[in-house]
């Protein structure tokens, strides 16, 4: 095997990797990784039943985090006046396996793992800040389809059964805050978002959203700055993009106000999301997803912190250390389970 | 910048204004004056390509030049000299996806388009840009090309990647971009002109004037070519009214329909 030809199947290995995950659920619930001490670690929380397993590989994480309250912006600002936030970000509570038990393994799972999940305050929170039980309103008849999606995922005989991602689609929101890490970079008049799946423009410059019929998979995104809160109006989904395995969706005439709430020492940021959508719940509700930046000084991981020293050459020395990301693209995965599922619902 | 032209800050501005001045001192022509005095700047001094481009050239359908046929407008050509100088087993293969164009283009797939493609395929593209790095987003397959302009060099130990690894750094106003590392599964246009897995390609961005950018690449790949070959085109920067880009993800249009679940008819 050639250099190259060894290249190559690494690369589409990592990226076979990355896109069968959600199917194979590997390590999802197990994080294989030994406790990693990274700083800065957040506040100490009042009764922490078992140690967080903080910054390995593993997608677990964080059982408790604090809300950060809205209020001014102290640290750093770039040329044009937005708080500087830039860099590598992902989540601090499991990925996407479960959207209201982040920790509590795949609904519905035939083949559920491994180890005895415990009891479920045990766990970290359900993504549904409000209502209080964390449950997503539904009305009966969306509540059904997210039942039969659960079902169905692990034995797909319709297309609508097949995860999204494995078609290569944007992750949407609010999902693509918890799959992979995340690189966040700012411009004047605009606030970038690079996921592993579906990069995300957020405009700040006062455009107006495009034309309602238009309907997109990370939906349109127009944001401003308070303090050092980002709010951001997000509407043309095309309620394609499921919030997780576990199948819960928004339809096309929903609406998501989102406000990240960065931390002042830019080490973390809480999101909350408001999701109106009167065809699909009976109520608006609340998404809150916790989030941390990863820099230099993290060692890097394929979920969180997908990145590698680069190559430095410049003579002035090294103040901190440059990153290269990998690229971000989907493709191999365009077939597979996803065609198997196609040609059985075209039969 | 949905109209024209970031306005550089004031004191770029007046920093514009020195350099014009102190060009027009050294007896530079006015056309060069003019040009460097007005193209947007990032706060180092280094051109500011951020903005939505495109092309209008035809060269996406094929880079050689041809008459009209009914895939393909008529078009002069974007390849110096007019042809690429395949090695003759290449061009045997050259024919071969010219032949089957209407079915093996990747670009049909919804593939990433690649480098250079990518630049000039007739869809927008938008340049981010700050002093470490240029990101580009392409409208068409949704996909995020980063060129390092932080004095970093290729990795030491790449794969290869749809989009290459690109490494730029500045010659006066002009950004070279030295690419390679790249995978053999895109094209160059929808006439199957194609390239191995050892393609190399150097990159040369350089302003005519605020609103318009001279692209030219040098594309070598020792495994198909004889010699390498130059491809250019000009880029216009979009600037109707609200211009953006809108999602064009290509991969899900055939499970459109199954997603999202419908509530029961009424």
């Amino acid at each position: 095997m050639t250099k190259h030809e060894q290249a190559r199947l690494l690369s589409g290995l990592v990226v076979s990797a990355l896109a069968l995950a959600p199917l194979t659920g590997m390590a999802a619930d197990e994080p294989k990784a030994k406790p990693v001490e990274t700083a800065p670690a957040p506040q100490p929380q009042a009764q922490t039943p078992r140690e967080p397993r903080i910054g390995g590989p593993g997608i677990e994480q964080e059982r408790h985090f604090d809300k950060i309250a809205a209020g001014r912006w102290t640290g750093p600002k770039l040329p044009d006046g937005q708080p500087d936030v830039q860099g590598h970000w992902s989540n601090t509570i499991a990925n996407h396996n479960n959207f209201t038990d982040p920790q509590g393994g795949i609904p519905n799972d035939p083949a559920p793992n491994r180890r005895a999940k415990g009891p479920r305050e045990e766990r970290a929170p359900s993504r549904v800040s409000d209502p209080g039980d964390g449950q997503v309103p539904f009305q009966p008849w969306a509540a059904e389809k997210v039942k039969e999606f659960q079902v169905g995922f692990h034995n797909p005989t319709q297309p609508e059964y097949i995860e999204p991602l494995a078609r290569c689609a944007p992750g949407g929101v609010p999902k693509s805050l918890y799959w992979h890490g995340y690189e966040i970079s700012q411009y004047p008049g605009y606030v970038v978002f690079q996921f592993n799946s579906g990069t995300r423009i957020i405009h700040l410059d006062g455009k107006p959203h495009l034309p309602e019929n238009i309907k997109l998979w990370n939906g349109d995104s127009r944001g401003h700055w308070e303090g050092n809160t980002l709010v951001v109006d997000v509407t043309n989904h095309n309620g394609k993009a499921l919030f997780g395995r576990s199948g819960e969706f928004i339809s096309e005439n929903g609406h998501i106000q989102e406000r990240y709430t960065f931390s002042n020492d830019g080490a973390r940021y809480v999101y909350e999301a408001t999701l109106t959508d009167p065809t699909v719940y009976t109520r608006p509700f609340t998404v809150t997803i916790p989030a941390r930046k990863w820099t230099a000084k993290d060692k890097p991981n394929g979920w969180h912190f997908e990145v590698e020293p680069a190559n430095y050459v410049g003579k002035a020395p090294l103040k901190e250390p440059v990153l290269d990301r990998y690229e971000r693209v989907c493709a191999e995965n365009n077939g597979g389970f996803g065609l198997v599922a196609a040609e059985q619902g075209k039969k | 910048m949905n109209t024209s032209v970031k306005q550089p800050s004031s004191r770029f501005r007046r920093l514009g204004v020195a350099v014009v001045l102190a060009a027009g001192a050294l007896g530079l022509s006015s056309a060069v004056q003019a040009a460097a005095g007005k193209i947007p700047r990032l706060a180092n001094g280094k051109p500011d390509f951020s903005g939505i481009w495109q092309t209008t050239s035809a060269a996406d359908y094929d880079l050689e030049p041809h008459a009209n046929r009914k895939d393909a407008p008529p078009f002069a050509g974007a390849v110096e000299g007019g042809t690429i100088p395949y090695l003759p087993k290449a061009l045997e293969q050259k024919k071969k996806n010219f032949a089957a164009r209407a079915t093996d283009d990747p670009a049909l797939k919804g593939y990433t388009l690649g480098v250079p493609r990518g630049i000039y395929y007739p869809e927008p593209f938008q340049i981010f840009q700050r002093k470490q790095d240029l990101t580009q987003v392409f409208q068409f397959g949704h996909s995020v090309r980063t060129i390092y302009t932080n004095e970093t060099d290729h990795p030491k130990d790449p794969y290869d990647w749809w989009l290459g690894d690109s490494r730029g750094h500045w010659e006066g106003d002009t950004l070279v971009v030295d690419a390679r590392f790249f995978n053999d599964k895109t094209w160059f246009d929808r006439a199957g002109n194609f390239h191995s897995d050892q393609l190399h390609v150097v990159e040369r961005w350089t302003y005519l004037d605020p609103n318009t950018i001279e692209y030219k690449a040098t594309v070598e790949d020792p495994q198909v070519f004889s010699r390498p070959w130059n491809v250019g085109v000009i880029l216009y920067r979009h600037r109707e009214k609200d211009f953006q880009l809108i999602e064009d993800y290509r991969f899900t249009l055939d499970y459109d329909e199954h997603y999202p679940p419908k509530p029961p008819a009424q």
